[in-house]
């Protein structure tokens, strides 16, 4: 163990220890055969970034013509219709022929998706913080396994099943013994009065995202709390402080920024989540939501729900405008998981870095 | 010694983080029960002999079985070959790029990959339904841990022993085949595993690639659909009657079924590949 | 008298061999007793042997067909029918919204796209070689669940539209009350409910508010899928089967149903409403209503067989009937598959077939008015391979 100041090193080094650059394959010899197993090699490295970029391409040329048609309204507009399509006349906006009366105005989904995925990280940072303080800290070093077998459930669990699971179990349940008491904060906060619904709506939606990304918050701030140096941890105890303030100000501290990251990769996967979302979420079009109970849409299940009829479309203007709305998702998901793993990439160098869903 | 104040706030703080724990285990017993609850009625032979005109399970089992084996096939190489270039071969800048590539596309949400294999691969390349789009939708989104995983794996095998291998003059495939995948193995196939337990519980880019039919798979690449697990439980749970919802449950605990037991294979392979580790001179 | 036309010179063999052969080749892989095409008295096709050969395919043929959710199980009915019938051709049919089946038989991803609605105008231009051939006719219910609401409600498209509009938000509405006399309607609160996929519930649906509404005429007017006003107790399903789903959970509400699950409908609880039709009398959708309707407006179905029957003239008229289309692509990729579909066809709209009273009543449709079946068997001509 080295110690702040001591210059010596181990073994009797005049200077500090010296780490050696790693060793690829790449330095050893190369053979002909060599140089064609590195191409076929490279090939395949390439398929991911040759998949991402042909994705990107493909939607944003899908999405042109929306655009073009729509404008501004796009971001603006409430009304989302592929229009009447049987009438034989036909909107022109901009150049670009819609079905009469066609609008694409995404902003009910684009808000949809930012506020029910803000909602659920809103609940589930200090749920899974919470849950992993307790499980390093406080639970018995045998149980820990057992119960973090929890986490890889919900990690494990598919979309469908949690919208199955919503639809059948939790949105009744909540409609009928939780939310008519939460209209009593309605006095207070003006989202939680009103109608209270079936269960299908913008809460149970939340908390039901809420659940899916709780693991992969709670894997990253796991990773991150073992690197949490113990003898800082110990001397915190030492001196005389409760395990509550040792976490205060010692492990909290420590992994603050790394649980930024994590809450934003687990943003990132409620932005992108689609299926339980178009089962719970009621699919409300042309319009916001009343209240916290009542429905909503999301981008990406309004994609799933209008895309098999798209094709009705004669102008082909409803697919455009179904990749229109991709191409705003896409963009938002890929933003928010880059700055997410920049984050954590400065905060923990690389040895932390859960890739997508945290399994 | 310490005031009644801070062990106060010390009982407080630490019951709130019981509570998150219990939060979060209460879901996934809730879950899983409610899976249980559902589908109990409704798990017997028939299930596997009848196709789902009949409220059986048989075509879409096959056809979740049959798109395992076509991931496994087409991202697995894929993916293993990627990792192995970007662990082994790639030089730290054009290595970046490449993984900042993959990380990216891990990133992407299900529907638009399935939105652009619709649009393209069924529409106008004409494949219609087709095994090969779903395989390829699904391998867009299952790469990226087959690259991490088998990554992460090569980078962990002791110095020493490629330092060795490469001491000894021995070409690269040789070096490869014989002292990096060895060790490496195991952590490789938990990625694939992973791999397969997410693509088991995939739905929206299999809806639009594939479509959904009560027959049971051929082994068309092309202008056939075919049934799998996921979209049952995403209809049924829509539908009025019982024993709907009942073979609804059944298909959901069958997909939990499957991917708790390639999750437990791939933390199985991870214990070996960690056993192993710590039995090689490092 | 008689000529003698087996073996005799004049006639030759060649007119003797072939008449074997026709027989020889609609009795080969055909268990039922006739063939459909011969049956049919008004069939012209059995006099073009070379553009409609119909009978079992050479090599198994699997027919997918996906959407209407509203003529699904009558297929489901169907298929293990058809396939005892001609055992190479199996009948693959799935749900998922008249939208969903016109854009995959648009898309060619299915062979057979089920719809409630004929192609729009714009979609037979930019698919000149899709067909819209129906097989049966339906209808569709328009059900309600209110606590303390007697059965047989009268309701008007009017009125219905005004809930949609939610113009009309209790259920003691006034409105209601003036074509109820003398019933207590309770004070809940009206829950439309809507199909939130592309369907052809709501083209029929929307098509009678369009005839008995101004404001939705010109407002939202018709199609599979419309601009439904924002109303804030609104509810959405998916498929017809999600719609009892919905309005079974949800008290004070109103839904659109196709009558093929309306037994499914009632069972679960909800009750029928009685719709206003154009002569002002108030039915439920039964055979006697149907049939009614079917008559007063079937003699001027186009060779396209593009036509709306909603709100016909009669006394006795269900409002809401519609044509059960199949959307078909004219060229089908090989004759193996064109002579399947044919056959399939022929066999679903002959009364020896598909079309007997028992299918059709396991689903409350009716049969196609013999007027219509010359024509809906021109269009079956039409695909080739």
């Amino acid at each position: 163990m080295r110690f702040l100041g001591n210059a010596r090193g181990t073994g009797g080094d005049a200077g500090p220890t010296v780490v050696p650059p790693r060793r690829r394959l790449a330095d050893a010899d190369l053979t002909r055969r060599d140089r064609a197993v590195r191409a076929a090699f490279l090939a395949a490295a390439l398929v991911p970034t040759l998949m991402l970029l042909f994705l990107a391409a493909e939607m944003v040329r899908e999405a042109i013509p929306a655009f073009v048609y729509s404008g501004s309204n796009f971001f603006t507009g409430q009304i989302f219709t592929f229009g009447n399509l049987y009438v034989t006349k036909e909107t022109i906006h901009n150049g670009v022929a819609a079905p009469h009366g066609a609008s694409y105005g995404a902003l009910p989904f684009i808000f949809g998706t930012l506020v029910s995925s803000l909602i659920a990280l809103l609940i589930a940072v200090p749920v899974a913080v919470g849950a992993v303080l307790a499980l390093t800290e406080r639970v018995p070093t045998r149980l820990q396994s057992s119960l973090s077998i929890f986490l890889e459930l919900l990690a494990g669990i598919p979309s469908v099943v949690y919208g199955f699971w919503g639809i059948l179990v939790f949105g009744p349940l909540l409609a009928k013994h939780v939310f008519p008491s939460l209209t009593g904060l309605g006095s207070v906060l003006p989202f939680f009065r009103g109608g209270v619904g079936g269960g299908e709506g913008l809460l149970t939606a939340s908390l039901i995202l809420a659940v899916m990304i709780v693991p992969i918050i709670a894997a990253t701030t796991r990773e991150l709390i073992r690197t949490v140096p113990i003898l800082a941890k110990e001397g915190a105890l030492a001196l005389g402080m409760t395990q509550y303030e040792t976490a205060k100000v010692v492990t909290i501290p420590y992994v603050r920024r790394g649980i930024l990251a994590a809450a934003i990769l687990g943003w990132a996967r409620a932005l992108g989540e689609t299926m339980a979302v178009l089962m719970i979420s009621g699919n409300l079009l042309n319009g916001f939501p009343v209240n916290i109970y009542s429905p909503f849409s999301t981008m990406a299940a309004t994609i799933v729900a209008m895309l098999d009829s798209a094709l009705t479309d004669a102008t082909g203007m409803a697919i455009h405008a179904l990749a229109a709305i991709g191409v705003v998702l896409l963009v938002i998901t890929v933003a928010t998981n880059l700055i997410g793993r920049l984050v954590i990439r400065r905060v923990s160098g690389g040895a932390v870095l859960p890739v997508g869903r945290g399994i | 010694m310490r005031s009644t104040l801070r062990r106060g706030r010390d009982a407080v703080f630490w019951g709130l983080c019981l509570l998150a724990l219990a939060l979060v285990i209460v879901p996934s017993l809730a879950i899983i029960a409610s899976l249980l609850q559902q589908s109990a009625p409704a798990l017997n032979p028939h299930l596997v002999t009848a196709t789902t005109a009949t409220n059986g399970l048989q075509n879409a089992i096959l056809g979740s079985l049959l798109l395992m084996v076509g991931i496994l096939v087409v991202a697995g190489p894929v993916g293993i070959a990627a990792g192995i270039y970007l662990a082994e071969f790639a030089s730290p800048g054009r290595g970046g790029i490449l993984r900042l590539g993959y990380e990216t596309l891990a990133g992407i949400p299900s529907i638009v990959i399935g939105f652009v294999g619709y649009i393209v691969l069924d529409q106008e390349f004409h494949w219609g339904f087709s095994l090969l789009a779903a395989i390829l939708a699904l391998s867009a989104i299952v790469l990226p841990y087959v690259v991490k995983t088998t990554e992460v794996a090569l980078l962990q095998v002791p110095a020493t022993l490629r330092d060795a291998a490469i001491a000894l003059g021995l070409p690269r495939v040789t070096i490869l085949r014989r002292a990096l995948l060895p060790p490496a193995l195991p952590g490789i196939a938990s990625g694939v595993v992973v791999a397969l337990a997410i693509a088991v519980g995939e739905t929206a880019p299999l809806l639009y690639t594939v479509g959904f039919t009560d027959q049971n798979p051929t082994l068309s690449l092309f202008q056939h659909p075919i049934g799998y697990l996921t979209y049952v439980v995403y209809l049924n749970a829509t539908l009025p009657t019982q024993l709907e919802h009942e073979v609804a449950g059944a298909a959901g605990l069958i997909i939990l079924a499957m991917i708790l037991a390639l999750i437990g294979l791939g933390r199985w392979a991870g214990r070996r590949a960690a056993r192993y580790a710590a039995q090689l001179p490092t | 008298m008689h000529p003698k036309f087996i073996g005799n010179p004049r006639f030759g063999v060649i007119p003797l061999a072939l008449g074997v052969c026709a027989l020889a080749l609609s009795a080969c892989g055909t268990t039922t007793p006739t063939h459909p095409a011969k049956s049919s008295a008004k069939s012209s096709s059995a006099s073009s042997p070379a553009a409609a050969a119909t009978g079992n395919p050479s090599t198994p043929v699997t027919l997918n067909e996906a959407g209407s959710t509203l003529i699904y199980p009558y297929l489901q009915v169907l298929a293990p029918q058809v396939h005892a019938a001609y055992s190479n051709i199996t009948l693959a049919p799935g749900p998922g919204g008249s939208g969903l089946g016109i854009s995959e038989a648009v898309g060619k991803l299915v062979q057979m796209g089920g719809s409630d609605a004929y192609l729009s105008p714009a979609q037979a231009t930019a698919n000149p070689s899709l067909l819209n051939i129906p097989i049966a006719i339906s209808a569709q219910a328009v059900d309600y669940n209110v606590p303390g609401m007697p059965a047989n409600l009268k309701i008007t498209g009017n009125i219905l539209a005004q809930m949609y509009e939610g113009k009309i938000t209790e259920w003691n509405d006034p409105q209601l009350a003036r074509i109820n006399p003398g019933v207590t309607l309770p004070a809940v609160k009206v829950v439309p409910v809507r199909r939130v996929d592309s369907s052809g519930d709501t083209f029929i649906f929307t098509s009678l508010l369009t005839k008995t509404n101004t404001a939705w005429a010109n407002g939202p007017a018709f199609g599979t899928t419309v601009t439904w006003p924002s109303v804030s107790n609104e509810l959405t399903a998916n498929g017809n089967p999600g719609m009892i789903q919905v309005c079974k959970a949800n008290p004070g509400c109103i839904a659109y149903i196709g009558v093929s699950v309306e037994n499914t409908a009632l069972q679960q609880g909800l009750q029928e409403a009685l719709l206003q039709n154009q002569a002002g009398k108030y039915l439920v959708p039964d055979l006697a209503t149907i049939t009614s309707a079917v008559n007063a407006s079937s003699g001027s179905t186009p060779a396209n067989l593009r036509q709306s029957l909603i709100y016909s003239s009669g006394a006795n008229s269900y409002p809401i009937i519609n044509f059960e289309y199949l959307m078909i692509q004219q060229t089908q990729p090989n004759p193996t598959t064109a002579q399947a579909i044919r056959t399939f066809l022929y066999w679903a709209i002959s009364p020896t077939g598909g079309a007997t009273g028992g299918n059709l009543s396991a689903v409350n449709f009716v049969a196609l008015p013999t007027s219509v079946i010359p024509k809906v068997e021109a269009a079956i001509n039409k695909i080739t391979g």
